[in-house]
């Protein structure tokens, strides 16, 4: 009998041993991503994201990238969806201004592991991605505008384009001495998405003293005086007809057009612009200021740029975190960025030394970050509105700034 | 009886599907429309918050001037073209075709390709007019607060009319002959035909018509999302426009479901309307 019931005991262990074993064989199917790594990068990325995939999967054969190109178009719902969806990628290219508010919504991890030598890191880069003393985002790639312009229309107006202008008085004198024939000066834009005109106006107002919202984002500063004033700066280059007629259907990709076609004389725009005009219009000779300053104020811009986060939901967080240390190294970083690298060390790479991207170097220090709000989206669209309505004639600077300024105020 | 519940067995699947598509999604934005972005019952507040932005009663008369314009031109130019179309004339089956065109063109494709013929610089719109002489300035068609909402209807009614015409041409196509013969008998002439053959024979179909596109101009965001955004300033900002760019744009999905909800009121009293009528149509044609 006890022969028996050991035999039985024996059938049963053997059985569940079998079972745990099948178990984990299905335990092990569910985490066929474990050495996959899902990057989420957009298209201008491509190449340069797929060059650096191959040389570290080189060095980690264990690990596989995975890379799902995006577009631009439309991104930020796209990476918002997957990321409140709780099925999202391992790493995903974003801009600097996004990476706030996916913290403040627990939709990211904290890289302070990850990103360790930040004294070689711009300043500005990681202020812009640090929220509550923690660092949210790996930044790789850091940009501001300058102003590009056409030497030849300089000469053409009697002007001497080794000399651009410095002063807003000086710079509207030289617009208005290009604009003719057919010409125009200077671009503005009051089209397209909201932040082609946040980029292109805000650093005038940051200029004059102004701002649209207080930095700790209580005070609503959008109709001071300071602001009223670069607001009419920037929107009297269109009413006093030296930007297109145009401008109200401009973003900035149709004022390079405007700009390759020779009908623009000066836009605003980073130097991600100055290969397709060459490309395009080899003709042009093209010239880069800094952005014109009011008399005895510096100049501004903001910094524009991309970070990489790691989703809270991410399925292998550990060897994305190996990726990422891997991606922020000087080498790898001087590759990846279509503009500027975010580190120092990488600036001094050899891709870097053009001459003509010397003023947008220093452009750098004067760089930026976007006001932090969690309702900046619909901010920024009522500062738009109140530019457009300016611009359409249905109101005076200060009127528009007003009801901006009471829009603003039922956000903050 | 027995076979009734087996009945109801087999309709369960679909209406499971139905169920889940349609009735969770609308309760859903019920829902949202009262709490806020953390699930607490806040009672009416979204409601006051969307109805107090500015934007919300200029969405409110573009949407009517939008949804009537359309409707308008969508129709008149539709039932010509179907009474066009039905005449006997060479080449009548490439010209039936070739009037399809717009409609075919799946929408975001048509928009982006009018942007840029509209665009005041290098629109070939302004060039066809400008090179002639026919205009001294080229016109912003896009930026100017006058033209840019009867710019978008037009492009609307460009893509629409065909589906009418194609509609009230199987209507015409479907009237017996004995109707033609006997009012020629009597003396009518053609413009007579029209009125008193074709128009009352075809009212049916263009009712129906007329409340499906009424439904679809309250629901368009693709042309204009596509070409202005809303903008400029607002001036072609529609409500289905302002929904999607209070919930993906803002993310205050809570104050897009008020809206959604006020919206959902209006359309849903032309369904109604819709249903009634069809109904009332299937009824008399028996």
């Amino acid at each position: 009998m006890f022969a028996f019931r050991e035999e039985v005991m024996r059938v049963f262990k053997t059985a569940a041993i079998l079972g745990l074993t099948v178990s984990g064989l299905a335990l092990s199917a569910g985490w066929a991503n474990a050495g996959e790594v899902t990057w989420w990068t957009p298209n201008f990325n491509e190449a340069r994201a797929r060059e650096l995939a191959e040389k570290f999967q080189a060095a980690n054969p264990d690990i596989t990238i995975n890379l799902e190109i995006t577009t631009t178009d439309g991104l930020p719902q796209r990476i918002l969806t997957a990321l409140r969806s709780g099925s999202a990628p391992d790493i995903i290219d974003v801009q600097h201004g996004w990476v706030n508010g996916y913290a403040q919504n627990d939709l990211v991890v904290p890289l302070d592991d990850v990103v360790t030598e930040r004294e070689d890191y711009v300043p500005a880069a990681l202020n812009y991605v640090t929220w509550n003393d923690q660092l949210w985002a790996l930044p790789y790639r850091i940009e501001t505008h300058a102003i590009i312009y056409n030497k030849g229309d300089f000469v053409a107006a009697g002007l001497d384009p080794a000399n651009p202008p410095q002063t807003w008085e000086e710079f509207i004198a030289a617009a208005e001495a290009m604009t003719k024939d057919g010409k125009s000066g200077f671009a503005v834009t009051g089209g397209g998405e909201v932040g082609n005109t946040i980029f292109r106006s805000l650093p005038f107002i940051w200029m004059a003293g102004g701002a649209i919202i207080s930095d700790d984002g209580t005070e609503v500063l959008v109709n001071s005086p300071e602001t009223v004033r670069a607001v009419q700066f920037y929107t009297d280059f269109y009413k006093n007809g030296i930007s297109p007629s145009s401008t109200l259907e401009n973003d900035g990709t149709a004022n390079r057009r405007l700009f390759i076609a020779e009908t623009v004389s000066m836009y605003q725009s980073g130097q991600f612009d100055i290969n397709s005009i060459r490309q395009e219009n080899p003709d042009i000779d093209v010239g880069v200021m800094t952005i014109p300053h009011p008399e005895g104020a510096d100049t501004a811009a903001i910094l524009g740029g991309w970070s990489l986060v790691l989703p809270t939901d991410a399925k292998n967080p550990e060897d994305a975190k190996k990726f990422l240390a891997f991606l922020g190294e000087t080498e790898s970083q001087a590759v990846l960025t279509d503009t500027f690298p975010a580190r120092v060390s990488a600036m001094s790479a050899e891709r870097f030394n053009d001459p003509i991207l010397e003023v947008f170097k220093e452009m750098l220090p004067y760089g930026r970050p976007v006001p932090s709000h969690p309702n900046w989206v619909q901010i920024s669209q009522a500062y738009f509105d109140g530019i457009q309505r300016i611009l359409l004639g249905d109101e005076d600077v200060q009127t528009a700034m007003d009801g901006v300024a009471a829009d603003i105020e039922a956000l903050l | 009886m027995h076979r009734k519940s087996t009945g109801y067995l087999f309709v369960l699947p679909a209406l499971l599907v139905l169920g889940m598509l349609i009735a969770y999604p609308v309760a859903y934005t019920g829902l949202l429309s009262v709490t806020d972005n953390q699930g607490n019952l806040v009672g009416l507040d979204n409601f006051r918050a969307i109805l107090g932005a500015r934007a919300t009663p200029t969405a409110f008369f573009n949407t009517l001037w939008w949804v009537v314009g359309s409707i308008v031109f969508q129709v008149v130019l539709g039932v010509l073209t179907a009474i066009l179309l039905n005449q006997k004339f060479r080449g009548r089956a490439i010209v039936r075709s070739v009037t399809l065109i717009p409609w075919v063109v799946p929408g975001i494709v048509a928009a982006t390709t009018w942007a840029w013929m509209l665009h005041t610089e290098f629109g070939i719109i302004n060039y066809m007019l400008t090179a002639p002489g026919v205009l001294e300035e080229p016109v912003g068609w896009l930026t100017n607060g006058s033209t840019v909402l009867p710019v978008m209807i037009a492009i609307n009614v460009w893509k629409m009319f065909p589906f009418v015409a194609i509609m009230v041409l199987a209507g015409l196509q479907s009237i017996s002959n004995d109707l033609y013969e006997a009012a020629r008998i009597d003396g009518a002439s053609f413009w007579e035909e029209v009125w008193y053959v074709m128009l009352p024979q075809v009212r049916p179909v263009i009712v129906a018509v007329t409340l499906l596109l009424v439904i679809w101009a309250l629901n368009h965001i693709t042309i204009i999302y596509a070409i202005t955004r809303g903008g400029p300033a607002n001036r072609t900002l529609i409500t289905p426009i302002q929904i999607f760019r209070t919930a993906f744009e803002s993310v205050q999905f809570n104050q897009a479901a008020a809206l959604s909800v006020m919206f959902f009121a209006v359309a849903i009293t032309v369904v109604f309307f819709y249903i009634r009528t069809t109904a009332g149509n299937a009824g008399a044609s028996k």
